[in-house]
């Protein structure tokens, strides 16, 4: 993932070179200007999560002060564990499609929304807004209309497609795929307004030259749009695959991880395990590994879009 | 705007927010001998049993916290680790669950109530999950039972009459489907569900022929793959493919299962007593019964799961421990336990306490007389993980993932491994 040619020598001071819009000052603040929010973040962020680690070394129950400490039993465990690695497939799954379905559907948005209709600005509203409800009222509402009599299936039924009528979330095969929905369904206008603010940057006289030149609109899109979207690109593709492996309330709230264990993820196990189960030693091995997962999603991700920018540029 | 920075704290942050956990804000408040501290998972009615109290005690202020079970589980198990536990706090009966007496007085966090009057007239059947290790830690003061809870209108519209034996339950169950209304609302969207007709059958199937079941478990005698567990499996399957209950049972919530029970979409619906106050709250107008749900062709020999609720436990280092005696002596007086069980629609756990039973539950008032009632099985279990096998392995059974000699295999395998 991580090309080394095209990386800048990681250098503490001076910013990123990309980061820097033209005609900006480099002038650098002193690191210790950081110092305090640092300070802050390692006594209420690092220093517990850290406490939080040796935990996963150990057979905690959550209550028991005895408790022994056994090595990396609990991470051998989790191999053995078919529920650990379904989770783990599970959560890998829902990001991918997360993050290409609904990036897909609000770049589309974006661009609908980027034309001179007159009911642009309505629009944009609308299609925003579920995106500021909780995730978890949206995810008790659409159990609703998901359900075998809801709304979803009524209206299959009354507009003749009785066949297409579902058990959207009692499927194992479904359930999954009916978390995806309600998710791009909620943030797809999100991507949508991330994607329409570099739509919006791009200066009309560039579209004006690569028509003049003879580019159509698919041509315009490819070779102006697109690499004028990069950043945007890489904010939406960060944000969507980290949402999607942390991926916890809508699952919990709509199908439980269920049917069986069709649709848990490592953050529902983590939760199950720890909280009904009361093995927290295991749990929080579990959450080690989604940690690392994270962590190497995030960054490999981010130096990968890095140099597509760098690239595009 | 430089993002490898907040790439980086980003990740940082979702491990610290997944790691970190909760930590619940105790109201331990010490010194003052007129503030009790409590925590309860009876919404809904600990508001009143609180007010009841205060006024019956001038002066004296409760301040309390309500949950939801898991919320409530976590919560107390952290404050209870950290020494910042309230003086009274709800706990449940038996084992098998992260709040209950066993678990909780196994590494000392419960006062011993053997010495409270109350303690030795509960029911014999109640007695045991009150305990651990031969002494009292647990105040039970209701009781719950599980059976087929009938939509009376919706039975008579039908033209039909609550089936008393286990061919008439599948005849019933064929009638009702014919006429578009199936004869039970099943919710096993929520896990929790899916046990309650298991349970239902597994009291008469399992317990009425061998009441010594579980001290066979316990002893290694038994298993749950070979035993009648695999009877009641089987009838809960076959219930299904009958069409006792609603299409696509999986996607249907509990909450939606009331509903259809509620409104006469089914005739009725297999639950506990709980359910009867939440479906009278959907339909004001209708009348709901309980009856044993039948698993064999001798009525004679039925049982019931009737069970003892959460109760309520003291804290071993209560900072007001007089008062927080005095609490339990007012929960488990008649006044206290009739402001309760009315409020949760549940019976009694003392005998005599002058309290009218609702009529819909006199079945299982007549059960728990007749000593025909055995506790949900998950109460006596070793671990909190051989309920959730179930739990998902039931769902598996239904959406076909799975089969129900693999289920109570693992079920097997889990109780062996122990507490």
């Amino acid at each position: 993932m991580i090309d080394a040619p095209n990386v800048q020598a990681p250098d503490p001071v001076a910013p990123d070179p990309i980061a820097v819009t033209p005609g900006r000052s480099r002038v650098s603040p002193p690191w210790w200007f950081a110092l305090p929010a640092m300070v802050l973040f390692a006594f209420v962020v690092l220093v517990p999560s850290a406490r939080g680690v040796h935990y996963a070394f150990t057979d905690w129950d959550g209550l028991d002060p005895n408790y022994a400490f056994i090595g990396l039993r609990n991470f051998t465990d989790m191999t053995s564990d078919p529920d650990a690695m379904q989770a783990i497939w599970h959560t890998l799954l829902i990001a991918v499609a997360i993050t290409i379905i609904q990036n897909g559907f609000g770049l589309l948005l974006a661009l609908g929304v980027n034309t001179i209709i007159k009911s642009r600005n309505v629009l944009r509203v609308f299609l925003f807004a579920p995106a500021v409800v909780t995730p978890i009222v949206t995810a008790y509402l659409w159990r609703n209309l998901l359900g075998p009599e809801g709304a979803v299936n009524s209206l299959l039924g009354a507009v003749g497609l009785d066949s297409w009528r579902q058990n959207w979330l009692g499927d194992p095969e479904l359930a999954l795929w009916s978390i995806v929905a309600v998710i791009v369904w909620q943030f797809g206008g999100y991507s949508m307004v991330i994607f329409l603010a570099g739509l919006q940057s791009v200066p009309k006289e560039i579209y004006e030259a690569a028509a003049i030149d003879g580019g159509g609109r698919v041509r315009r899109f490819w070779s102006v749009t697109r690499p004028l979207l990069a950043p945007a690109f890489t904010i939406n593709l960060m944000l969507s695959i980290i949402g999607g492996i942390k991926l916890f309330d809508q699952v919990y709230a709509l199908t439980g991880g269920g049917p069986g264990h069709a649709t848990d993820t490592i953050s529902t196990l983590i939760y199950k395990d720890a909280f009904t189960l009361g093995e927290f030693g295991y749990s929080i091995a579990l959450a080690v590994v989604l940690t690392i997962i994270v962590a190497v999603a995030s960054t490999g991700q981010y130096f990968f879009l890095a140099r597509n920018e760098r690239a595009a540029s | 705007m430089n993002i490898r920075i907040p790439s980086a704290v980003l990740a940082a942050l979702t491990a610290a927010t997944v790691l970190t956990g909760c930590s619940g804000g105790p109201d331990a408040e010490s010194g003052d001998s007129k503030v009790l501290t409590l925590a309860s998972v009876d919404q809904g009615s600990i508001e009143d049993v609180v007010k009841a109290f205060e006024a019956a005690n001038p002066g004296v202020k409760v301040n309390f916290t309500t949950g939801g079970a898991d919320q409530y589980q976590q919560q107390i198990r952290t404050q209870l680790a950290s020494g910042t536990a309230p003086d009274v706090m709800s706990v449940w009966p038996g084992n098998g669950n992260p709040g209950a007496t066993y678990v909780l007085a196994k590494p000392g966090y419960l006062l011993d109530l053997s010495s409270q009057p109350w303690a030795s007239k509960l029911p014999a059947g109640v007695k045991g999950v009150t305990q651990y290790d031969g002494k009292t830690y647990n105040a039970v003061f209701g009781l719950n039972g599980i059976g087929a809870i009938y939509n009376q209108e919706a039975l008579s519209k039908a033209g039909l009459t609550a089936p008393t034996t286990w061919t008439e339950l599948l005849a019933f169950c064929k009638a009702a489907a014919a006429k578009g209304t199936p004869a039970f609302a099943l919710g096993n969207q929520d896990n929790w569900v899916t046990q309650i007709a298991l349970y239902a059958l597994v009291a008469t199937t399992v317990y009425s022929a061998d009441k010594d079941f579980d001290t066979k478990m316990q002893a290694g005698q038994a298993t749950f793959a070979n035993s009648e567990w695999r009877t009641a499996m089987a009838k809960y399957i076959e219930m299904e493919k009958t069409g006792c209950f609603q299409a696509n049972g999986l996607g249907t919530s509990y909450e939606a299962s009331q509903d259809l029970a509620a409104t006469g979409k089914t005739l009725g619906i297999i639950q506990g007593n709980w359910v009867v106050a939440l479906l009278k709250g959907k339909n004001p107008a209708g009348t709901f019964v309980l009856k044993a749900l039948p698993a064999t062709d001798d009525p004679a020999k039925f049982f019931i799961p009737g069970a003892a609720g959460a109760g309520y436990g003291v804290n071993a280092k209560a900072k007001n421990k007089e008062l927080a005696l005095k609490f339990i002596s007012y929960i488990m007086s008649p006044e206290g336990m009739s402001v309760f069980n009315k409020k949760q629609g549940s019976l009694p756990a003392l005998p005599n306490t002058g309290y009218t039973i609702d009529p819909s539950l006199a079945e299982v008032a007549k059960f728990i007389n007749d000593g025909r009632t055995v506790p949900f099985m998950d109460q006596l279990w070793p671990n909190a993980k051989v309920q959730q096998t179930m739990l998902s392995g039931l769902q598996e059974i239904f959406s076909g993932q799975s089969t129900p000699d693999k289920v109570l295999a693992a079920m097997d395998t889990n109780y062996k491994a122990g507490a």
